[in-house]
């Protein structure tokens, strides 16, 4: 296999994917290489695992509950020592808590300080969480996404047999039950989403029941119509544009913001709530299609 | 509302003891489960309107679907088994 | 000590709580127990945070438009560090099990020893 002719992002890919060949026969010998075995006697060998088997496991249970029972005794001191629950002079309220507290509206235009506070004060903290998000399911997918080198006939054969049972004995109450419900569903995880600057809920609750949402869809009216509506290409489009638009209007908003050029603060709000609920919603439900199907 | 509160959390630590100690996977899920709505429930006693939505939506939800779908893979579900 | 205890009960439960999932994170043969003993440890960690913000008798922290009166709600920081931390929680649990259906997939049990004699075998 020849590399020529190739562009340089395809054989980038195919080094991602692991599929790439190496060029040169040296590479390729010490790639194929096996590695060196010392070549013990086989019993001798087996012997000394189980043994070392057998000791670590005997004396772990042990060793573990003995480390366990220290710390929780060291844990419950300091519990111990720490000032009264629910005292309004607690060290943990001081002055951080009053300012946000007292000019979150004046400053970002939310009245829910929750909300204000991680989209606008510790909004980097928010974007490094949904890098997490967004390389979760990237992993989850890199797991779990049924593709040619790890799908063999039997597993195929499960899953048509799976999808004949369910087209010919649909589980009625689910789906009576589901196609009442998932409308209110979004509807509300809509409202919960956009309404999270003056009343309980913001991105990331919003999020998760959209995601909610969209998992009970997919069971009410089958895979196949959501996978239709919400393609591959869509999925990572709207799960790369949701991370792309937080980092892009939090930077000038920080920029901004911190230079006093007066910006219309509430719509920037509005957009990285929305960003983040779009984010984690995908993960949610990409974690969802991938433990159900092995793809979207 | 002290009493709720310590009902609940007695709750919550009976839960938490309990569910690892099921014989089968099943319960152990359904009993996680239940420890996540009592800390749902905890989260507006606590005043954290937030919390409570996202705990009853992700912890209650999300990510029983999660160990479902996982037990239905691993075979622990009854007549999941294949041959 | 009781009256200690019962002014930091939240404390004292989370740190319970902690030490359950601990120990069945460590003392558990089965691979699934593991995770949710650590999911219960997460939650430990949420409910000491949440309640360290806590002030008793104030409101949830929607302040009131023409009303900033900053005693009477309670400290939002906690809540919204907890509030990433639950999805965060999420997307790890996700990932432990769709490690242990690739364990199940390859090696059929999910049972710590017999995982471990049977990876042994396979090494062999």
């Amino acid at each position: 296999m020849s590399d020529r002719g190739k562009s340089g992002w395809k054989r980038f890919a195919e080094w991602v994917n692991g599929d790439s060949v190496a060029r040169d026969p040296t590479t390729q010998y010490v790639m194929n290489r096996r590695p060196v075995r010392a070549h013990a006697p086989q019993e001798f060998h087996e012997e000394r695992e189980r043994l070392r088997l057998k000791k670590f496991l005997g004396l772990y249970p042990l060793a573990a509950s003995f480390l366990c029972l220290t710390l929780i005794t060291i844990l419950f001191v300091t519990v111990l020592c720490i000032p009264p629950f629910g005292q309004p002079g607690n060290p943990t309220n001081n002055e951080v808590s009053r300012h946000y507290l007292e000019y979150t509206e004046q400053e970002t235009g939310a009245t829910n300080a929750v909300t204000g506070m991680i989209l606008s004060y510790r909004g980097f903290d928010t974007l490094g969480e949904s890098c997490v998000l967004f390389l979760a399911v990237s992993s989850v997918m890199m797991l779990l996404q049924r593709d040619r080198n790890n799908t063999d006939q039997r597993t195929l054969h499960r899953l048509r047999r799976e999808d004949a049972i369910e087209r010919t004995h649909p589980d009625n109450i689910l789906r009576k039950s589901a196609k009442l419900l998932s409308p209110f569903i979004l509807l509300f995880a809509l409202y919960v989403l956009f309404n999270g600057e003056t009343s309980p809920g913001g991105g990331f609750s919003g999020g998760a029941i959209l995601g909610g949402g969209l998992i009970l869809y997919s069971a009410a009216y089958g895979p196949e119509q959501l996978s239709r509506l919400l393609s591959r290409s869509l999925y990572d489009g709207v799960r790369i544009m949701g991370l792309m638009a937080y980092a892009l209007t939090y930077g000038i908003f920080i920029f901004a913001g911190a230079n006093g050029i007066t910006v219309e603060m509430e719509w920037m709000m509005t957009v990285i709530d929305l960003a983040v609920g779009l984010v984690v919603a995908c993960t949610i439900y990409g974690f969802y299609t991938m433990f159900q199907r092995g793809k979207l | 509302m002290t009493v709720l509160e310590n009902i609940l959390l007695v709750g919550l630590v009976i839960c938490a003891a309990a569910a690892p100690l099921c014989k089968r996977l099943l319960a152990t899920v359904i009993v996680y489960l239940a420890f996540s709505v009592i800390l749902a429930v905890l989260w507006s006693i606590l005043q954290s309107p937030d919390l409570a939505i996202t705990e009853a939506a992700v912890g209650t939800g999300i990510s029983g679907i999660l160990f479902f779908l996982t037990l239905k893979k691993i075979h622990a579900l009854k007549g999941t088994r294949d041959e | 000590m009781l009256e200690a205890i019962s002014q930091n009960r939240f404390a004292v439960v989370a740190v319970i709580l902690f030490g359950i999932g601990l120990l069945n994170m460590m003392l558990q043969q089965n691979l699934l127990k593991k995770v949710i003993g650590f999911s219960i440890m997460d939650s430990a960690v949420f409910l000491l945070l949440a309640s360290l913000g806590y002030i008793e008798g104030h409101g949830a922290p929607i302040v009131e438009e023409g009303n900033v009166n900053a005693s009477l709600y309670i400290n939002p920081i906690p809540s919204g560090l907890v509030l990433t931390g639950i999805v965060v929680s999420i997307s790890v649990t996700a990932f432990s099990l769709a490690l242990i259906q690739r364990i199940y997939r390859h090696y059929g049990t999910i049972e710590l020893t017999e995982l471990l004699e049977r990876a042994k075998k396979e090494e062999d």
